[in-house]
């Protein structure tokens, strides 16, 4: 018979061509390689585009346009943001509840674009809204409606404020917050200090007393609606609280000699102070309620400016029982004290993040003040800013930044400035005169 | 001879069709078996010797249609402005009814109720990056023009001078007038990268501090995570930034654009409402830079699905 090849070359060819072609190409990505890192070079903030707010009716357009006013310049001080100066902007914005045309954002760079309207109703009320777009996507990532009286357009601005903070950062913002603290006025060896109130922006600023006895170191509850300082009346100096609502004070307790340096618990039950024997001080405990007095330290030093955890548990203070201030935290009942502060210098007016994760202090040394933070075991110190004279920093509610005063000295006075807890962004804050002692409240809302 | 035939001969030879099959078998097990084992080595990071010379010529080829004589000044821009497309104006006047009926607050400064107006306003979703490779003359044509216009200046007197021997013509001194440039100044603030044209010059790459050296060389990693990074603005202010990863993975197209919404696939870090929010920002950042046109076509495989880590180290 003649010899017919079994598998010619082309079958063989074939059976293990297609058994290749059935695995394919496939990326060597797909089996699990290496990812691409990307990291950032430099801190560079977000660019979003906040267009004056459309106004309802003809009569609303100063109102639009003071609201995206008043949020830009809440983004922008943040050092989170840049807002795009409105005159690069290409579409200008008419109906806020279509989308944006995202082509004429993204050509000018604006990652977010805020849109919104304000309207006076009929009723007399306002009507304030807003959304937030995504320019590379088209998505709206948030959208919010408020009615109030007019006289509260600030705060409406400051809460969209915080909605698109928070939206954008992941962080609880803290725009619609106040900080109380002293206004000073008249020269510098006689200066009239009086209790003031602001909008953290600096706006509506209301004093609170008039000036005639000195005041010191106002601090807000939690509940926002009181005010605990100390002033000093004929005698000692006096704690006292003071109703932001009604106006009315009183003082709290009634101690012998100094009681200074006093603070709210986390609930706004109880005031925490030191009280001065001979030339001791120690701290003291009273509960708002029952008025009783629980003292916490015993100790033949000056032990002050205490300021409780944001749970409550423990507290921070300054004490010289070591020799220099020192930082000290001890259970919110009293017992072993621990210090944590080891650096060079003596610290002082420790005050505890709302967050909890921070304490910050004023340091002194070298002829420099400085302002600083470290975690609440003491490692990680780190300084915010120095020079001559900074002290008393609050943290505001999000703990991300720090305002405090600077006094240059001479004939000059002081004024507040904020700092985020990087040391980033130092911006002054607007007072009408010079300021000092500044502590910041809890968000309003 | 067809499969047929085939068949009916093997029939015959049934010994042979045994050994045919069994070696099939063994053939096909073997490409299973050492085809995957292959493909599941690691690719390393490309090494500084592999330059593909198509890369480099590619990438630095510039744009033969661009003007020769004006060249382009190199200005801190955040990004190119492109000319708008037509196509896309058209999409601008979207009416989307939203039923805003909310309900009235009656407290005035109370809590606002979380209502988002529905139907959520869909936008169409089309492919913003229509647009192009025009050379950036919109931008640089003013500049140009203010040139071209001081160049018209007369020329330094001292070109009258008869004493001197005669020399070389010299060709006319531009007039560096700054009070023209100043009005044409890009007003928004610098951004750290300077870019000319509308190739992203992949030496911008060069010298970050979180390249490594393999960024430096002329493939598209480095090129690619310096035009993703531009577009990367994650707004953070706290000490533990480098503690933050977000992972995504990106698929492109042919053409540089971006084919899918990038997926997340974790994020790492100590809050996760901050890290969602990073997450959402690395997302934004790679749909935003697109189409990373520079992206050399014939590795396309190589490039088709990128999974990306964003981080943030070394950010304050």
């Amino acid at each position: 018979m003649s010899k017919v090849p079994l598998v010619t070359r082309r079958h063989f060819m074939m059976a293990t061509g297609s058994t290749f072609a059935a695995f394919g190409l496939r990326s060597a990505w797909a089996q699990g390689g290496p990812r691409l890192r990307i990291d950032p070079d430099a801190f560079q903030p977000m660019p979003i585009a906040i267009p004056a707010f459309v106004p309802g009716t003809p009569a609303d357009a100063q109102a639009g346009a003071d609201v995206a006013g008043v949020i830009t310049n809440n983004l922008k001080r943040s050092g989170l943001f840049a807002p795009i100066d409105p005159s690069a902007f290409i579409e200008r914005i008419s109906n806020p509840d279509s989308p944006p045309n995202f082509a004429s954002w993204k050509q000018i760079n604006a990652q977010a674009v805020v849109v919104g309207r304000v309207t006076r109703q009929s009723d007399g009320r306002l009507k304030a809204e807003f959304r937030l777009w995504d320019v590379a996507s088209g998505q709206q990532l948030t959208g919010q409606q408020y009615v109030t009286s007019p006289e509260y357009w600030r705060r409406i601005s400051h809460i969209i404020s915080d909605q698109i903070y928070e939206r954008l950062t992941g962080e609880k913002g803290y725009f619609d917050t106040r900080v109380v603290f002293i206004d000073e006025s008249g020269a510098a060896e006689r200066r009239v200090k009086r209790l003031a109130l602001m909008d953290q922006d600096g706006a509506n600023v209301r004093y609170l007393t008039r000036g005639a006895d000195l005041v010191l170191t106002p601090r807000f509850s939690p509940s926002t609606q009181e005010i605990t300082y100390m002033e000093f009346g004929q005698g000692d100096p006096r704690v006292y609280l003071y109703n932001i609502e009604t106006g009315q004070r009183e003082i709290v307790g009634n101690f012998p000699g100094m009681s200074f340096a006093p603070r709210f618990s986390p609930d706004g039950q109880r005031i925490i102070m030191s009280l001065q024997q001979g030339s001791n001080s120690n701290l003291f405990v009273m509960d708002l309620r029952s008025k009783s007095t629980t003292r916490l330290t015993d100790t033949p030093a000056i032990d002050t400016s205490p300021s409780y955890s944001p749970d409550g548990a423990r507290i921070c203070f300054e004490s010289d029982r070591g020799g220099k201030p020192q930082i000290y935290v001890m259970p919110a009942t009293g017992g072993q004290a621990q210090r944590i502060s080891f650096g060079d210098g003596s610290y002082s007016t420790p005050v505890w993040s709302p967050r909890g994760d921070y304490i910050a202090f004023t340091k002194q040394g070298g002829g420099q003040f400085a302002i600083g933070i470290m975690k609440t075991d003491g490692s990680g110190e780190r300084i915010l800013t120095s020079g001559f004279h900074n002290e008393g920093p609050t943290f505001a509610p999000n703990g991300r930044v720090v305002m405090f005063f600077r006094d240059p000295g001479g004939t000059s006075g002081p004024s507040l400035f904020t700092v985020d807890v990087t040391g980033r962004n130092e911006q002054r804050v607007p007072t009408p005169g010079y300021a000092s002692d500044p502590a910041w409240s809890p968000l309003l809302s | 001879m067809s499969a047929k035939d085939l068949i009916r001969s093997l029939r015959e030879r049934k010994a042979t069709v045994m050994s045919v099959t069994l070696h099939v078998l063994v053939l096909g097990w073997g490409l299973v078996s050492f085809s995957s084992r292959s493909m599941e080595a690691p690719q390393p990071d490309i090494i500084a010797v592999d330059i593909s010379m198509d890369d480099t010529s590619t990438m630095t080829s510039g744009i033969k249609s661009g003007k020769k004589e004006n060249p382009k000044p190199l200005a801190d821009k955040v990004g190119e402005t492109k000319p708008v497309d037509d196509a896309l104006g058209k999409l601008d006047k979207k009416d989307v009814t939203t039923a805003t009926s909310t309900p009235e607050q009656p407290k005035p400064t109370e809590k606002p109720l979380d209502k988002k107006p529905d139907p959520k306003p869909e936008p169409k979703k089309e492919d913003p990056k229509q647009a192009e490779k025009k050379p950036d003359q919109k931008a640089n044509d003013p500049i140009a023009d203010a040139l071209k216009a001081d160049a018209k200046k007369p020329p330094p007197p001292k070109q009258e001078a008869k004493a001197t021997p005669p020399q070389p013509p010299k060709p006319k001194e531009r007039m560096f007038d700054q009070s023209k440039i100043a009005s044409l100044l890009d007003k928004r603030d610098p951004s750290h990268q300077a870019v000319t044209g509308d190739t992203i010059n992949p030496n911008a790459a060069l010298g970050t501090r979180t390249g490594n050296a393999n960024a430096m060389v002329a493939n598209w990693k480095g090129a690619f995570v310096g035009a993703v990074r531009r577009c990367f603005n994650f707004p953070y202010n706290d000490q533990n930034a480098d503690q933050f990863e977000v992972d995504i993975d990106i698929q492109l197209r042919r053409d540089g654009t971006v084919a899918v919404q990038p997926a997340i696939v974790a994020v790492r870090g100590p809050s996760r409402s901050v890290g969602n929010a990073m997450a959402e920002s690395a997302k934004r950042a790679v749909e935003q830079c697109q189409p990373y046109a520079f992206l050399p076509k014939e590795q396309y495989d190589t490039w088709k699905y990128i999974p990306m880590t964003f981080g943030l180290k070394d950010m304050l």
